[in-house]
């Protein structure tokens, strides 16, 4: 072996060292100075981040590349309940209406729809280009197969009966009581009639669920354990590639009734990593605002702030309180938690402003929306008070919060509200995480006494936040919260047929309900996106839709 | 190979199937007897039912006693059957496994060839070379090194190659992306001077062996002693710290992954194990166990071929 | 990568009774190894007299825009972290928990299981020693990180029932208790993969020592077996012993670091390096952030820097041929 090579070799090792004392220097030194004041904005504007426009190739083409989520469930329209998931079903999938940019409902398979006088009977008329991805047509008989295929209890959909209960039959077949669903009717290839047990103004709404999203009988019975791989939907995406954690790649349906897709592809990157950095060195077309530069590029002094967009999220973080277990058994006790969490400091301070105050349970962008319904303000004097009037002033049990965590870390959130409670109420809260199968586990056994939870919208409209989520016999009530009034007004904005005395109702409700506290809202969630200038039309939809297709990459 | 040779692995081998057997009896018994079963994910928690949780459970053999389960497990284990995942619903185990696997295992074994590539021919240059800087130098950075957890090195790396000088992109783009050098050096570099300090100690312990002294008295040329007689002998702990980094290949490294977003092996274990994901850990652990058992296995037979002095059963205390 | 440390660089053929004494005039000859010491006790006694030497409150929150991730100043030496607490304190916590850490391993894997069972098998030998080893090749053979992950995994649902449980049982309170829980558990993880390498050792030293004359002189002299085991055998294996533990020791405390540093180990509010680190690890974050990063890491780095060090010297007293001639 040569002198040389060994020098070289020497040279090697002496570089790791200096390098990594290198490092330390740097940041010493740097740190020292930046240090003195506490605006973060300033190293970011210093810093020239690589201009988009010279972006070195993602503009060209037609492939919008960004970070996507691990689909937690299969692509089977029945079987989906998660949010990761549903991005893309709705995306490939398509079922008789679906929701625009707007929110509003508009037809999908069906062009029109006429609604019988009684507000039982629907009849939808299918358009005659309808096509599925592998180019064999789409007819009123596939609409009813999908449907019963969603209420047979052989294939265990977890949402039927919660989204398509009100079709009459689906509960029958359901329960095994009958081999079809009898409220569903084909008149013709292109007619089909569905009719209800009680009307509803909100069927349609919820008819954009995935769950009667129209799937292939061929491909679904041929392929019985595979088919979700490839499905083949009616949606304006086609799944191309899915590699676990790695890709997901969807591909445009030339032949989408809506008008073709504008993007030949859209690749979802699952892998991770800094979405931020990737964003800004041009590997992805849109990242996420880290939450410590939000007041930089909000403020306008970054050159990033022209491709900032804020999309809030039409959902809702809660504390969920049981009211069946002390001590959350006595509404004071539940009030004072409530006015004990300082959600305007929490949010200011350790969520950078990132999210919204939840001063209500409907968030803001959900129709029937009322700004007059409040939460309790932070008032630790009051809440003091009232705690010394319950019952449990002197004997306050042990309390434990528990939420659900795929990840180690405990969320800073929860950690201030716990100091937050010890500070105003002196009562020390212990965190409990659970495994989410443990967590769904727990949960449905009713023994929490609070946990940390959220809902996000299926559809626009507010039955889906009050009356699934807190009818006195609702099933995913798990606060246990059960008061006739509440009950009575959810019970009449159900059938009731006028849309503006329903949400009337939903508003009376929901203030009662957020006086009793049985739940406390943390936050409105917000997206803050960067998108890059060439990525035109991105729909700031608050909640999932079918958005790739409105999308077009322009160069400048 | 004498017959001796070949008994004693035939003993060898048969010694490793009750290791396995009682391996995975313990991991099967810890993993499922644990309260709660796969169907809790499955089914979410908005619209769970009884009769749903029932009809998952016999479908995924959730509702047979532990036994019968096990050897159903065990059963299609040996047939190559990893099980079905329940974290990523669609996917059997094997199709999440071994692509992971795959990827962790080329990166790990690019990583071994530059770290012994590296690190041998510097222990030799080392030892030689006694009393030069080069001693304390590598020992020093080894010890160094070794004391920096990677959740510290890699975001400041990170920070400075990526962010202040903009030199590399951070997502995982494939095994064939320039992305990939950061976290190849990282998995390597830092080991060199681990196994340079380790070829130093063992040519040191052989070079005044009276071998090798009767060869230099004989007249041999230094190098011809040097690579013959001392090399030779001081491979043998190189073969066991090379051997006992395999099965390791297999299993990843966690925080290399998780800082540079690639779907490797590692990252999958940790969200198994938080999921819990029944079937991939308990295949995980036993792909591991196996590849451990073998990797012992053929460090004897290095052992028994580079020198035939060697005791069998004994070379390893 | 790991580079799994070959257990016979530790090894010597013959114990060296007489040289006991050398050692310390040789070790205080290395001036590295005296920095490493030194610095061990400083963050020894740091650790152990937490409560005098941390300036605030460590699990004291301070949530407002101006004390949030504060850089270093005379109140905040290290700066705060993101709820506003002071991370010099934070540090100073953490090193004790390192400390009740790494000690309660070396008691129950180190001392308990290596040396213990180790002797036992090399002094007993016969089934007992088979036995010994074989459950130690199990181990060995179970990939650790998998399995201490799902240890610690399976029990952190639990943690809140077993401190309520023993809070009520013991005059400890339900925060004493949850603390205790939580290392009870990360120690249980570590345990039982921590002993088997210094097993090994003191098993081949008590073996060779078993058969040297003296022993065998006082063998037949009738020297009953505690006796020899105190007199001979013990002597002649602790130097190896002591060796193996304290180049082992950067591993073992950091077995916990890295836990935490996932949230698998101990977590906030009770300070560890490992959560300590987690908050300031990110490229970006440590970009504009780097005091977190840089506070909270350095001490614990210098911490296994000074292990490794002292366990290197020690290798080399006592094979001097390994590194130096």
């Amino acid at each position: 072996m040569s002198n040389r090579t060994l020098t070289l070799l020497m040279g090697a090792v002496a570089f790791l060292i200096l390098a990594v004392a290198a490092v330390f220097g740097i940041v010493l030194l740097g740190g020292g100075g930046d240090d003195d004041g506490t605006d973060s904005a300033s190293p970011d504007a210093t810093r020239t981040p690589r201009s988009s426009s010279s972006s070195s190739g993602i503009c060209q083409g037609k492939s919008l590349i960004v970070p996507g989520n691990e689909p937690a469930s299969v692509f089977d329209p029945i079987q989906v309940t998660d949010v990761s998931t549903s991005e893309y079903v709705v995306e490939i999938f398509g079922g008789l209406v679906t929701i625009n940019r707007d929110l509003e409902v508009e037809g999908d398979l069906a062009e029109s729809w006429d609604i019988s006088p009684d507000g039982k009977t629907y009849t939808f008329k299918l358009r005659n280009n309808i096509l599925f991805h592998d180019d064999t047509r789409v007819t009123a008989h596939d609409v009813k197969y999908s449907i019963e295929r969603a209420a047979d209890p052989k294939n265990a959909s977890p949402t039927v009966r919660a989204y398509l209960g009100n079709i009459a039959g689906v509960n029958d077949k359901f329960t095994n009581k009958s081999g079809e669903v009898s409220g569903v009717k084909v008149v013709d290839d292109r007619t089909l009639t569905i009719t209800l047990i009680e009307p509803s103004d909100f069927f349609l709404e919820e008819l954009t669920y995935p769950v009667s999203y129209v799937v292939q009988q061929e491909q679904v019975e041929g392929d019985a354990r595979n088919w979700t791989r490839k499905p083949i939907g009616t949606g304006p995406f086609k799944v191309a590639e899915y590699k676990v954690a790695e890709v997901i790649r969807l591909t445009k349906n030339d032949r989408y009734h809506l008008g073709a897709p504008k993007l030949d592809e859209v690749v979802f990157e699952l892998g991770g990593g800094s979405i931020s950095t990737r964003y800004e060195n041009d590997e992805i077309h849109i990242g996420f605002v880290p939450a410590v530069d939000l007041d930089a590029i909000k403020g306008g002094n970054s050159p990033l702030s022209a491709e900032y967009k804020a999309i809030p999220n039409m959902a809702t973080s809660y504390i969920q309180l049981n009211t069946k277990v002390a001590p959350f058994d006595d509404p004071k006790v539940r009030q004072a938690f409530a006015m004990t969490i300082d959600r305007e400091q929490i949010n200011e301070v350790l969520l950078y402003g990132y999210y919204q105050v939840a001063d209500g349970f409907l968030p803001p962008d959900m129709p029937g929306y009322k700004e007059s319904v409040s939460s309790y303000d932070f008032d630790p004097v009051r809440a003091k008070q009232l705690l010394s009037e319950s019952k449990y002033a002197t004997n306050m049990p042990r309390i434990t919060m528990s939420y659900g965590g795929s990840t180690g870390d405990t969320p800073d959130i929860l950690v201030a509200m716990q100091e937050g409670w010890k500070e105003a109420l002196g009562i020390e809260v212990q965190l409990q995480v659970l495994d989410s199968a443990a967590y769904l586990r727990e949960q449905r056994t009713g023994k929490f006494q609070m946990s940390a939870d959220g809902w996000s919208a299926d559809y626009p409209d507010p039955e889906n936040f009050l009356g699934k989520l807190f009818g006195g016999n609702s099933p995913l009530n798990y606060t246990g919260y059960k008061n006739d009034q509440v009950d009575a007004l959810l019970e009449q904005a159900r059938t009731e047929s006028s849309r503006e005395k329903r949400y009337e109702l939903y508003t009376q409700a929901e203030q009662i309900f957020m006086d009793d506290a049985a739940i406390i809202p943390t936050f409105w969630p917000v997206d803050h996106l960067l998108v890059k200038p060439c990525v035109v039309d991105y729909p700031a939809a608050s909640m999932t839709i079918p958005k790739y297709r409105y999308i077009d990459i322009k160069e400048d | 190979m004498g017959p001796g040779l070949t008994g004693y692995l035939i003993r060898r081998v048969l010694w490793a199937v009750p290791v396995l057997f009682i391996i995975s009896v313990a991991v099967f018994w810890i993993v499922r007897a644990a309260p709660g079963d796969p169907v809790d994910s499955i089914l979410g928690r908005d619209f769970y039912s009884e009769e749903q949780a029932e009809q998952l459970r016999d479908k995924y053999g959730y509702s047979d006693p532990l036994p019968v389960q096990y050897w159903k497990w065990l059963k299609n284990f040996s047939q190559g059957d990893l099980g079905i995942s329940t974290r990523h619903r669609d996917f059997t185990a094997n199709e999440i496994i071994l692509p992971k696997m795959r990827i962790s295992a080329t990166l790990g074994i690019i990583a071994l060839v530059i770290t012994f590539g590296l690190g041998i021919p510097v222990g030799i240059y080392a030892a030689l070379a006694r009393g030069t800087i080069l001693d304390p130098l590598m020992i020093s950075t080894w010890l160094m090194i070794d004391a920096i957890p990677y959740f510290v090195m890699i975001p400041v790396i990170q920070w400075l190659l990526a962010i202040k000088l903009g030199l590399i992109g951070l997502g995982y783009e494939g095994l064939t992306s320039p992305n990939i050098i950061v976290p190849i050096l990282l998995l390597s570099l830092p080991a060199v001077a681990g196994v340079a300090r380790i070829m130093r100690a063992s040519i040191l312990s052989v070079i005044d062996e009276d071998y090798v002294r009767t060869a230099r008295s004989k007249g041999l040329r230094e190098s011809t002693v040097i690579f013959t007689h001392v090399a030779r002998n001081a491979m043998l702990p190189m073969i066991t710290v090379i051997g006992l980094s395999l099965p390791g290949l297999a299993g990843g490294s966690l925080f290399v992954e998780l800082f540079f977003g690639i779907p490797g092996i590692a990252r999958e274990s940790l969200d198994a194990v938080l999921a819990p994901d029944f079937d991939v850990i308990l295949a995980l652990t036993m792909i591991s166990s196996i590849l451990f058992v073998v990797a012992n296995i053929l460090i004897d037979i290095a052992y028994a071929i580079i020198d035939p002095r060697v005791r069998l059963g004994e070379a390893r205390g | 990568m790991a580079i799994a440390e070959s257990a016979e660089l530790f090894q010597v053929e013959h114990a060296r009774p007489r040289e006991q004494r050398r050692w310390l005039r040789v070790l205080l000859g290395k001036k590295l190894a005296m920095c490493a010491l030194a610095y061990l006790a400083v963050f020894y006694l740091a650790g152990i007299f937490a409560p005098l030497v941390a300036t605030h409150d460590p699990t004291k929150t301070e949530i407002s825009v101006e004390a949030r991730l504060a850089g270093s100043s005379s109140e905040h030496w290290f700066g705060t972290d993101r709820l506003g607490r002071d991370i010099y304190s934070r540090v100073v916590y953490a090193a004790r928990t390192t400390i009740i850490f790494t000690f309660a391993v070396l008691i129950t894997g180190g001392v308990f299981l290596g040396l213990g069972l180790g002797l036992l098998a090399g002094y007993r030998g016969g089934w007992i020693d088979t036995a010994i080893m074989r459950v130690g090749e199990i181990l060995a053979g179970l990939p650790t990180l998998i399995m201490m992950l799902a240890i610690t995994a399976a029990f952190r649902t639990h943690i809140n029932n077993l401190s309520f449980d023993l809070a009520d049982a013991t005059w400890l309170s339900v925060d004493e208790a949850r603390t205790l829980v939580k290392f009870v558990i990360i120690v249980g993880a570590t345990v039982p993969f921590a002993w088997v390498g210094s097993a090994r050792i003191v098993r081949s030293q008590a073996l060779a020592i078993r058969e040297l004359p003296y022993v065998t002189a006082a063998e037949a002299a009738g020297a009953s077996t505690p006796r020899i085991l105190a007199r001979h055998i013990f002597p002649g294996v602790l130097p190896l012993f002591v060796v193996g533990l304290s180049a082992g020791m950067a591993g073992i405390a950091g077995a916990e670091v890295g836990l935490s540093f996932l949230g698998l180990g101990i977590d906030p509010p009770t300070s560890s390096f490992g959560n300590l680190i987690s908050e300031g690890a990110g490229a970006r974050f440590f970009e504009q952030f780097p005091h977190v990063l840089i506070f909270s890491s350095l001490p614990v780095i210098f911490f296994f820097f000074a292990w490794n060090l002292l366990g290197d010297a020690l290798v080399d007293i006592l094979e001097p041929r390994a590194n130096q001639r």
